[in-house]
């Protein structure tokens, strides 16, 4: 079962790994909760939306960030970059590794039968001819636009990720963006943007 | 509206959907990284076992309080020796009793030439 986000009381990150350091098992579940789902999104798209991968990397990374829980520096760091930056790792080794750095044009996509769905099909419709253009970037781009621009990462934080300069960063998102925009514009009509 | 505008804010558009996405975790990979968590708290709590046997030897200079009271313990047990092996000749005058059948435990028998210190000879 998974618990309800959003307490404005909520305990950050640090104080919930700290906790979970010293044993307490439901500030895992906590974490858990509130940082996976950014995890696996990320993953998904930097893995071309191979959803089995992301899964396998986002249980790694989440297992990693487990052992570190008793040697973490409250003030260092913030666990989400520290969490992004190890799934960008992750994920970029297993690219390397499948050779695949250019998208596929045969991406999975769920197929939608429920009736009434329409306006859900559309957002769906919308999210994939993104994910798709994402997944045609070069892997550091999709990265920085993926961190900036759908995760809401700071520049610096970025930079922690990607262990590159804020001015890199900059630079990719631009680059990246540029990109996308002439990738989407043939679909703008299509996607009832215009 | 230019070109390039519309590009913008059909991009922003598609950003903002994607923010909004938000899915959380299926069940399944959620439990596994629970169990994960757990796995690896329990690894915390319980040391590896030591690896090799210590030596008794070791167990008994901790019992006797340590390397320093082992130390003083063979440097008096050094000594003894010493004292024992060097044991001067005028000690023979001191009566040393051998052979000894008395029943009664006098002074004279439990230190033997006590008496010879007492008279001051």
């Amino acid at each position: 079962m998974q618990m309800p986000l959003s307490d404005t009381q909520a305990p950050g990150d640090a104080a919930l790994l700290l906790a979970y350091g010293q044993g307490d098992l439901s500030a895992a579940r906590l974490l858990t909760a509130r940082l996976g789902p950014r995890i696996l999104g990320f993953a998904t798209r930097m893995l071309h939306g191979d959803r089995a991968e992301a899964e396998d990397v986002t249980q790694e990374a989440m297992l990693r960030l487990w052992k570190i829980a008793p040697d973490w520096q409250e003030g260092q760091a913030r666990v989400s970059t520290w969490l992004f930056r190890v799934t960008a790792n992750l994920c970029l080794d297993r690219l390397r590794k499948s050779g695949r750095s250019v998208a596929l044009d045969d991406t999975d996509e769920p197929a939608d039968d429920a009736p009434g769905a329409l306006a859900g099909l559309e957002t769906r419709q919308r999210l994939s001819a993104l994910d798709a253009a994402l997944a045609a970037l070069p892997d550091r781009q999709r990265q920085a636009v993926v961190l900036r621009h759908i995760e809401g990462l700071s520049n610096p934080e970025i930079a922690e990720v990607m262990d590159i300069s804020s001015e890199a960063v900059e630079s990719l998102t631009a680059r990246g963006k540029r990109a996308l925009a002439a990738g989407l514009a043939p679909r703008r009509e299509e996607l009832g943007y215009d | 509206m230019t070109e390039q505008n519309r590009d913008d804010m059909t991009l922003g558009a598609l950003f903002q959907a994607a923010q909004g996405q938000a899915e959380s975790l299926p069940d399944p990979l959620f439990a596994r990284i629970l169990a994960d968590a757990a796995e690896v708290r329990a690894a915390r709590a319980t040391p590896a076992p030591r690896a090799a046997h210590r030596s008794w030897l070791v167990d008994f200079g901790v019992l006797l309080g340590g390397w320093p009271s082992m130390a003083g313990l063979a440097t008096a047990a050094v000594a003894g020796l010493w004292i024992g092996v060097a044991q001067p000749l005028a000690l023979d005058g001191f009566g040393l009793v051998t052979g000894a059948t008395a029943a009664g435990f006098e002074l004279d028998t439990l230190m033997p030439g006590v008496d010879v210190l007492a008279s001051g000879d």
